[in-house]
């Protein structure tokens, strides 16, 4: 059975991480004090998403739009398997961030938090966000 | 608008069949549901299929051995209900007398793509983060545990509930023994608060529906409603977990159309990857009050010989998740439940089934897309 597929072409997995093809990069960016995402003009709701057609919610133009690095946890959790490349444990919170959308950030620290809990983005790890408990 | 009808039903075994050809997979359950819907294969005037990981033609693939030429065929994929999603076509097709014997078939192989967990979507924000499916679950666990104040306890007493269950499924992955409550806390920590035992195995299999009008026939099954809708935006304002919203949505329709209450379903099969996701589906589709689903299970409300029960197959935490055929085994289950030939499975009382299938994993959307069907016997 272990020889299934040795020397004949394998099924294709997306992704560099995991042997496949590199793809474009999906995920917020942050630009120094802020996490780059889009507001719609109209409604003025929040999106960590860019280049949209138009507001998901009231179809109003959407400009692009700079967030507050600084949110509270809407959940967390610490992974205890690899994925991809990342070794476990590692720690991922959801955050939504002051008056701006809700991210999934990396934990400075693997740990389950508090609902609430105020946490900062404070930089990136190869290309995730990363986030720390802020300091009251 | 015509009655739609399930004719029959049939599936493969679950579990990891790497050296099978997925053809011989849908074959075995394509075979079974013919012959328990008691048609010829020429009688057959569409296909759909349901399938998440291909490979590309895969319908066509399976068809080749059918002999079931021409006819219209296609492909649907809408993750985990995929195969509930080709459903749901068959129906409304049958409903609107564009067909009147169609073949569903859900099927997939994980074994050869994934050794362990689903690899997340790297086009994905959410997947490009490495936040694993058991990842996304964690987090509805961790957010309800905050809320409602779900115990360990509770989200274990799932996996015991089916995994007992699965103990009576002879087509399931996983039946060697039943975890206790503490053995499911004591397993290896996937995602905090899930452990391995609250988490579905990745599988290999299909399944297989014969859906068509009402030809007279005392033991077919009368499709009182099929519901399905897509995702919509989860984001910082919802109120719900991610997931929550699209079930409800999908419920409401469903019960809608049969014109039921929840408390009048006598048996369900729910989409239980991840046991929170068993706690979360009930609540969505009514069984429970929002922040109660955990206390179902411990409760006895849905084991085998409880008021209404829940996963008697075993469910995916049993069964095995191969995605697209999920659905199909769900819904074979409820048919074999309603006409009272589930063996030492069997509930007591089986008129009206519900299944419910919930694919998702698309950051930002509440899922990618939900269906619900409610079946009864004509009696």
């Amino acid at each position: 059975m272990s020889e299934l597929g040795v020397g004949r072409p394998t099924k294709r997995r997306a992704g560099s991480a995991v042997g496949g093809l590199p793809v474009a990069d999906s995920r917020p960016v942050l630009d120094g004090d802020a996490v780059l995402g889009s507001r719609c003009t109209v409604c003025r709701y929040p999106t960590a998403q860019q280049h949209l057609p138009w507001c998901p919610v009231c179809y109003g133009a959407t400009e692009p739009a700079r967030f507050a690095r600084t949110g509270k946890t809407w959940s967390s959790t610490v992974v205890a398997i690899p994925v991809g490349t990342r070794r476990p444990p590692f720690g991922l919170a959801y955050v939504d961030l002051d008056d701006g959308p809700r991210v999934l950030a990396h934990l400075d620290e693997p740990a389950v938090l508090a609902l609430g809990t105020r946490l900062e983005i404070t930089g990136t790890d190869d290309g995730d966000l990363v986030a720390t408990t802020e300091v009251q | 608008m015509n009655q739609a009808m399930l004719w029959g039903v049939g599936t493969s075994s679950y579990g990891r069949f790497p050296d099978q050809r997925v053809e011989s997979l849908a074959w075995t359950a394509v075979a079974e549901a013919v012959q328990d819907a008691g048609i010829r294969p020429d009688e057959i005037d569409a296909i759909i299929v349901g399938s998440v990981f291909g490979p590309p033609g895969v319908a066509t693939r399976i068809q080749r051995g059918l002999g079931i030429p021409s006819v219209p065929m296609w492909t649907v994929e809408n993750a985990c209900a995929s195969g509930t999603a080709a459903y749901h076509e068959a129906v409304e097709a049958v409903r609107h007398g564009r067909f009147k014997c169609v073949l569903v078939l859900g099927v997939d192989q994980m074994s050869t793509l994934f050794s362990g967990a689903i690899v997340p979507e790297a086009t994905d924000p959410e997947g490009a983060a490495s936040l694993p499916l058991p990842g996304l679950y964690a987090l509805q666990a961790q957010r309800y545990v905050g809320e409602f104040g779900v115990t360990p306890e509770q989200l274990a007493a799932i996996a015991v509930k089916n995994k007992t269950n699965g103990m009576d499924n002879p087509r399931a992955q996983l039946r060697d023994t039943v975890p206790t409550v503490q053995e499911v806390l004591d397993s290896r920590m996937i995602a905090e608060p899930l452990t391995f035992l609250q988490c579905c195995p990745t599988s290999d299999g299909a399944g297989a529906a014969i859906v068509g009008g009402d030809r007279g026939d005392r033991s077919d099954l009368r499709i009182e409603a099929s519901a399905m809708v897509s995702g919509a935006l989860w984001d910082q304002r919802s109120e719900d977990v991610w997931g929550f919203a699209s079930v409800a949505r999908a419920a409401e329709k469903a019960f809608d159309q049969a014109g039921r209450t929840p408390q009048e379903i006598d048996v369900l099969e729910v989409h239980d990857a991840f046991t929170i996701g068993e706690i979360i589906t009930l609540e969505a589709l009514g069984i429970a009050p929002r922040g109660k689903g955990a206390e179902l299970a411990p409760s006895g409300h849905t084991t085998r010989d409880g008021a209404q029960p829940v996963n008697p197959s075993g469910g995916l935490l049993s069964r095995g998740h191969p995605l697209g055929a999920t659905g199909m085994a769900q819904l074979a289950e409820i048919a074999w439940q309603l006409r009272g030939q589930a063996g030492p499975r069997q509930v007591a009382r089986h008129r009206v089934g519900l299944v419910e299938t919930m694919g998702g994993g698309a950051a930002g959307m509440d899922g990618n897309a939900c269906v619900v069907t409610i079946l009864s016997t004509q009696s």
